[in-house]
């Protein structure tokens, strides 16, 4: 009995809705640090690419209506909508990395400004218009599923579709990477550009693979983060900086690094509530220990384990040693 | 006629950009005069707008000796700004749940000091990192400080923020009471609507005093620090960190010097800022105003001091234009969106047209006295040798 009064604290509550979360940083993460690897700055308009992606969800969805029952609570027509907020999320991308990055004659601290730019450009169009009130998709709100309620979990249908959303894309990602032309070329050239280059590749036309795959999974982040939450003009600047934290926590530019820093900080933010009473939620631990940090600091502490291992590891977790 | 000359020959010294600045300026200026006098601008709300302009042209100066002169990323500049009202605040308000009730004396007094603790809390984590990492990382830690003072409510009052926090001159001999006793004078320029100097000017134009004397000061010694041997090792480290440190300097401690300095002028324009709207909340700390002073000192020309002075004086332009348009009606737009569309064109145009500015540092790195040997006219690039006293 005493595995099941363990399984009974809100410590699995975490856990699962930590996945739910790390699911949404790993999204927004991977672009970021393939951006990062390739196109070779730290792009600030990440962000507020999830956002074009999410309302352009949003806008679908409502042109296209609910379609059928669809799966997990999720009408077809939201399906599709995902679809095509990913897509023109990419485009978008595209269309500035053509109109605005490549023109540019900077280094990469010129880049990594002028992406602000194109953050507050794509932010204001978006609250123009759509206005700064927060919207939801037209989806009814869903109740915890009841069988895990027992263990005290409290998931929706909806939180299970954007995992399972999220472990396919990233799965198909992997299969892209470690199998196919396109994914070798990738690794070659966020390895070495230049020998990429005197070998043969079309650098070019990977750097453009490489915004669309980081912008279209970037947009589908967003449009989950919309389901998760709600739909605001600041939705993806604000998490923004836990992505940043996830992607340097794993090391900035390796993509399977960005999984597991995402993975890593979604959980340290669901997990906050536990801090306090560690002693109480945790065998071993001693009945009284407790780290007095509230749930409010809870990108407190994403930040400052990022600055953390700037210090001690800049390269992160899975980065090489240089 | 001899003055006459002189401006003849000043212009012609002048680069097509800082004409260009210089006949801009002008025509806003005597667009505000002529607004004044014919009544359609109150005076108070003229100065208060400059007092806005001086305060984010000190924001722009801090960041100028960050990023200008020693090339540091610094994305905290809210947190500064935020950490010199909060400082003041606290020590002055009725309402702080700390001390309140101190002169403002005391008061910039503490910002100060509070600014410089949190200028090397800051740095020194942050400064050893390249310098994208030094973005991101100061953007993280100004998030940090936003959320204490948004959390910690037996300090700041939390989201309620610091109310009643007095003018700067309160406590002072003659100078407190002094715009309630000045009498109230009329000028009718245009016949109809007469320019009113009473009170709320009077107390607007301490205001401004306060942040010109700030001003001035911190351009001064600016100037002076940007030519001194100090002034050269950070440029030095700016361009090439590698060099500076086989010159044999300690290049973390010339950094973290630079970010105290700058972060310290900062704090300034928070104290200001606290005394003018007299109420500091956490929305002070708002990351966009870092931004806004990044657009200042790209705009105005990194390193350039005068850039500085001109980005801070375009910020406000763009924040009360965009009301403007919005009042008028002309763009059914929100102010704060159209804002930001201005500032995120501003950044783009500027990186991909101008990236090194308007008006960009050139004759303000030299000594006045090195060159007055030389002739006065001399080909575009140098330029006249004595411009550097003129310089404003």
């Amino acid at each position: 009995m005493a595995a099941l009064d363990f399984l009974a604290t809100p410590l699995l509550d975490y856990l699962a809705n930590g996945l739910v979360l790390s699911s949404i940083i790993v999204l927004g993460g991977i672009g970021l640090s393939l951006v990062y690897s390739i196109a070779g700055f730290a792009n600030f308009a990440h962000g507020d690419t999830m956002t074009v992606g999410a309302y352009t969800a949003f806008v679908a969805f409502g042109a296209i209506g609910a379609v059928g029952s669809g799966v997990l609570g999720l009408p077809i027509g939201f399906f599709v909508a995902l679809v095509i907020g990913v897509a023109v999320a990419a485009l978008v991308a595209v269309i500035t990395e053509y109109v605005i990055y490549k023109p540019l004659d900077t280094d990469r601290i010129g880049l990594l400004i002028t992406s602000i730019g194109v953050a507050f450009v794509y932010r204001a169009i978006i609250r123009m218009e759509f206005g700064a009130d927060f919207r939801r998709y037209d989806i009814q709100a869903m109740r915890p599923i009841e069988a895990l309620l027992p263990y005290e979990v409290r998931i929706t249908p909806h939180d299970i579709a954007i995992v399972g959303t999220a472990v396919l894309l990233v799965g198909g990602l992997h299969v892209l990477l470690q199998y196919t032309d396109l994914g070798r070329k990738m690794r070659a050239m966020a390895d070495n550009p230049d020998l990429a280059r005197v070998s043969g590749i079309r650098t070019e036309r990977i750097t453009l693979w490489t915004w669309i795959i980081g912008a279209g999974l970037a947009g589908a982040g967003g449009v989950f983060l919309g389901l998760y939450n709600q739909l605001s003009p600041r939705m993806g600047f604000s998490l923004l900086l836990l992505i940043f934290a996830a992607v340097i926590l794993g090391g900035i530019g390796s993509v399977y690094g960005a999984m597991l820093g995402g993975l890593l900080i979604g959980m340290t933010n669901q997990f906050m509530p536990a801090l306090p009473n560690l002693g109480q939620l945790f065998p071993l631990v001693p009945e009284s220990f407790g780290i007095p940090i509230g749930i409010q600091y809870a990108n407190a502490v994403a930040f400052i384990i990022m600055v953390l291992v700037l210090l001690v590891r800049p390269t992160g977790i899975a980065g090489e040693v240089s | 006629m001899v003055d006459f000359e002189d401006y003849r020959e000043n212009w012609a010294s002048m680069s097509r950009t800082e004409q260009g600045t210089t006949v801009g300026l002008v025509l806003i200026g005597v667009f505000l005069v002529v607004a004044l006098l014919s009544g359609a601008l109150a005076p108070a709300y003229l100065a208060f707008l400059v007092g806005l302009g001086a305060m984010y042209a000190l924001l722009s100066l801090g960041l100028n000796a960050q990023w200008g002169f020693t090339g540091l990323i610094n994305f905290s500049v809210a947190a500064f700004f935020g950490i010199g009202a909060y400082g003041t605040a606290l020590m002055t308000a009725d309402s702080s749940p700390i001390a309140g009730g101190f002169n403002p004396l005391v008061g910039l007094v503490i910002a100060l000091v509070l600014t410089a603790i949190l200028a090397i809390l800051i740095g020194v984590p942050t400064l050893r990192l390249r310098a994208d990492y030094l973005a991101i990382a100061s953007l993280g830690l100004a998030e940090v400080v936003r959320l204490i003072a948004l959390n910690e409510r037996q300090w700041t009052n939390g989201s309620a923020g610091v109310r009643g926090v007095p003018t700067f001159f309160e406590g002072w001999p003659v100078l407190e009471t002094l715009p309630s006793t000045l009498p109230s004078v009329r000028v009718a320029v245009v016949p109809g609507s007469p320019i009113v100097l009473e009170a709320p000017f009077y107390g607007a134009f301490l205001d401004l005093v306060v942040v010109a004397v700030f001003l001035a000061v911190s351009y001064w010694v600016l100037r002076r620090v940007h030519r001194s041997p100090w002034g050269r090792v950070l440029r030095t480290i700016r361009s090439d960190e590698d060099l500076a440190e086989a010159l044999g300097k300690n290049t973390y401690s010339y950094k973290m010097q630079s970010f105290v300095f700058g972060s310290l002028i900062m704090a300034l324009a928070g104290v200001f800022a606290a005394h003018l709207t007299r109420f500091v909340a956490p929305g002070t700390l708002d990351p966009i105003t870092t931004f806004y002073v990044w657009v200042a000192v790209m705009l105005g020309g990194s390193g350039s001091n005068r850039g500085a002075l001109l980005g801070g004086f375009v910020i406000v332009a763009i924040r009360e234009g965009s009301r403007f348009v919005n009042d008028v009606g002309a763009l059914p737009v929100d102010p704060a969106s159209l804002r930001l569309l201005v500032i995120g064109i501003l950044i783009i145009v500027v990186m991909r047209f101008r990236p090194q500015g308007l008006l960009p540092p050139q004759k303000e790195l030299i000594w006045p006295g090195t060159v007055d040997e030389t002739p006065t006219t001399i080909d575009r690039g140098v330029r006249d040798a004595r411009v550097g006293d003129t310089d404003e």
